[in-house]
Formats: structure tokens, sequence, C-alpha cells
């Protein structure tokens, strides 16, 4: 894939289907993989995390209580917060796919960041654990947040618009004037567009906003 | 009709529950208990207690497909085709009758192109694609799909979708956080703490749900 681009402070969204690239973008933005040719600078990024698609991957301690020391995090209110109160005890791997997703995100979204990549923040997550999940990035006051989804239906208040099509990184402009070039777009913004009753943003509130409007 | 009495399994508890033929999404928060239920349902684990028949056959003793939502991890050959072809491999059927099964359901699923490739070098979506031709080519009664879709985009979910639909299962069980796929199955379980809060068409159970985060945008949204 070839990419070019300015990722400015907000947040943003980089869409794409499986296998366009996007796990590698967000590698790359991250400093974690050199891109086969360009050159990624990361002006003024004193600090960065990168959040993987699969939470397997970043976890270091035995118990769940162990996990959210290693990440310098208090059990006691990350448990209760990500409704595992009470788990301490029991090893990650054996939390649902989901809860461990919880527990991960619980442990990494209080972080101070001045750049944070998310690749798939909201797969495997319940729906209701989405929609908490985006209140607390739409807040997010400090710093860059890009977050690599295909999801379709839950989103946190988002500043930037991009996707990956045809093996390129596109640029779709800020939300909400991006939103009519989105490809990757929902069906139900898609069909409001068509309605003229464009979104002001793409959270769920947004979205039921605009549906209501006569 | 799959029949669930008296089950009690880790955090499941469930006393009576009827599944008709078709396709029944289970929905519900992470750790409610859908992926327990679901490998009882196909025969993976045995529960602790009580009966789960499917058309009064237990389902260790049914024809059962599993598509889980990292195929790549069930995996067990590097060719595609000796992947698809596994099920009836390991009953010793003729090598003539399972070429042409390969074939046959390679051609249903449109993924013919990759007969010659390795497994390790598909994109995570034709990995989905061909876990779930070795879920279906032993003609199973009941398929089972534990959230599939979260790894997919919403075009190849549409695709899985759209075949497993055409495939003339008896049975299709899926569990789905998108709550816009599961308003479009026939029948609708939504677990709470490992039992059933409600069960029906998705029209009842959403009706139940409507203030919640469960409830379809696209049914706030309908224009």
């Amino acid at each position: 894939m070839a990419a070019e681009g300015s990722f400015l402070p907000g947040v943003h969204i980089v869409s794409g289907d499986v296998g366009s690239g996007k796990s590698t973008l967000a590698t790359a933005l991250a400093g974690m993989m050199q891109p086969a040719g360009g050159t990624i600078t990361r002006d003024g990024i004193g600090s960065q995390m990168l959040s993987f698609q699969f939470p397997e991957y970043h976890i270091t301690g035995l118990t769940v209580g162990e996990e959210c020391r290693s990440w310098s995090r208090d059990p006691g209110p990350v448990l209760r917060e990500c409704r595992l109160a009470g788990r301490g005890g029991v090893s990650p791997f054996a939390l649902s796919r989901g809860e461990l997703k919880r527990l991960h995100l619980a442990c990494v979204l209080p972080g101070r960041y001045d750049l944070l990549v998310l690749d798939e923040p909201f797969s495997s997550l319940d729906v209701e654990e989405k929609e908490r999940i985006c209140r607390e990035i739409s807040v997010r006051k400090h710093g860059i947040t890009i977050i690599f989804t295909h999801e379709q239906a839950i989103f946190p208040k988002t500043d930037f618009l991009w996707e990956i099509s045809g093996g390129n990184l596109r640029y779709r402009g800020k939300v909400p004037d991006a939103l009519t070039g989105w490809e990757h777009a929902p069906q139900v913004i898609k069909n409001l567009i068509a309605s003229g009753r464009c979104p002001g943003n793409i959270t769920k509130m947004d979205i039921l906003e605009a549906a209501c409007r006569t | 009709m799959i029949s669930i009495r008296d089950l009690r399994s880790g955090i499941l508890s469930i006393e009576d529950l009827g599944i008709a033929p078709g396709v029944t999404s289970v929905i519900g928060a992470n750790g409610s208990g859908k992926t327990s239920l679901l490998k009882i349902l196909a025969g993976i684990s045995n529960p602790e207690a009580g009966t789960v028949l499917v058309d009064g056959i237990p389902p260790r003793d049914c024809e059962i497909g599993w598509l889980g939502g990292f195929p790549d991890r069930n995996l067990l050959f590097s060719r595609v085709t000796d992947e698809i072809a596994s099920p009836l491999r390991f009953r010793h059927m003729p090598e003539g009758i399972i070429r042409k099964r390969v074939r046959d359901c390679m051609d249903m699923l449109g993924i013919s192109a990759l007969a010659e490739r390795r497994v390790q070098e598909l994109s995570g979506g034709e990995k989905v694609m061909v876990a779930l031709g070795a879920a279906l080519i032993a003609g199973p009664g009941l398929l089972i799909l534990d959230e599939c879709d979260s790894h997919l985009d919403i075009s190849r979910a549409a695709e899985v979708e759209r075949l497993i639909r055409a495939s003339g299962i008896r049975y299709i069980m899926q569990s789905t956080q998108q709550m816009d796929a599961a308003a479009r199955s026939d029948s609708l379980v939504f677990m709470e703490n490992g039992r059933i809060a409600h069960a029906g068409t998705p029209e009842d159970v959403f009706g139940v749900l409507a203030d919640t985060a469960f409830y379809p945008l696209s049914w706030k949204c309908r224009l």
C-alpha cells in the first residue's frame, strides 16, 4: 500500500476492508515497522502507544490484577470500570475474548499520549462497551488519536476521516464535510445523506439527531 | 427443533429453550455465556448437567459445522484444498469423491481461485472463506458461527450471510455483536449472566431491548 498525509491533533478514523493494509499502516505509524520506501516523521511526539487488534499480544501479567499493575493501573477501579470486579485473581487467558479487550482498553485509554494508535479497538466488544469506549475517546483532549477500524455502527466523535482503498490511503477531510465522500460509510449514514440530512458527526447521538430532523 | 433442557455448565443455566430451523442469532454482553452455549451445541464441550438434542439426537452424533472468530487459529493444513478436504479425509472417504466435493464447495463459495494457494498467504477474509468451506463440506445439519463477523468488513460479512442463507442448512446459529445483522435473523436469543433473558423473533426481542444499546441503530433511523 502507499500512503501520504499529515495527522494533526484530534481524533482520526481510518476505515478500510480487511486485508487493505490498516494494521500495516498502524504498525508503521507507531514506529514499529520501517516502510519499504519513504519516511514517517513524528513531530513533537514524546509519548506514544499502539494498541494491537488482538489484546493477547499485550499480556505480561499472570493474573488480571497483575496485568493492570503492569500498566501502572490500580486494579480495583480499573476492574470495576470494565465490569470485571472480583476477577483480579484469574488468568487473563481465562477471560472471554471481549472481556480481555475490555481489560486492555481500560488499561490503555487513561494514558496521556502524544500519539495513540488503536488498531480495531471495537472488534469483539459488546455494543454497550463499544459505546462506553467511544464516549471516552470522544473526550480525549490531548494529542493525536488514530483509530483503524472496519466498524459500521458505533463511533466516537471524530475530527478527521481517512480510508484505504485501492492500495492507497486517502484523506476524506474534516467531519462532517468528509461524510459525503466516505466510501466505507455505514449504510445508515449513506441513507441520511441521500435524504438530505447529513449528520453533524458520526456518534450515535449525531446520527439519531439527523434521523429525527423534519 | 433444537431443544435444551435443565442445562447447567459454568455460568450457563438454561431451563428450557427450543430453537426452530432457520437462522438464530445469539446476542448479549461479553461474558454472558454465548460462546459457552454455542460450544455445547456444537458438541465441543459437554454440559455438566441437562440435555441438548438436535432433532432428538445429541450434538456429538450430529454433523455440525463450526466457524469461530479467529479461523486462522483453527486451520490445520497448509494447502487450501487440504484444509477444505480435511473433514472428509478424516472419515476416509474415497479420494475421487473428496476432490469433486472440494471443487463443488469452492465453486459454491466463489473461492476456486484460491485452490493452489497456501493458507498462510491468504488475507483474513480469505481465511474465513476457507474455514467456512471446511465447515460446510460435510453437509452439516447445524452450522455454528461464533462472532465470525467481528473481524470481517461489511462486504465480506454480507457475502458470508448470503452464502449460509443459500446453503440450505437446516439450523444456523450465530453469535454476533452486529445488531443490524441480528435483526435480519429468523429468531433471536438474548443472554444475560448465563441465562436466556429473552427469546423470540427479532421484533419481539428488540422490542424489549428498545431502550438499550442492543437496539439496532438502523431500526431507530428508519426513514
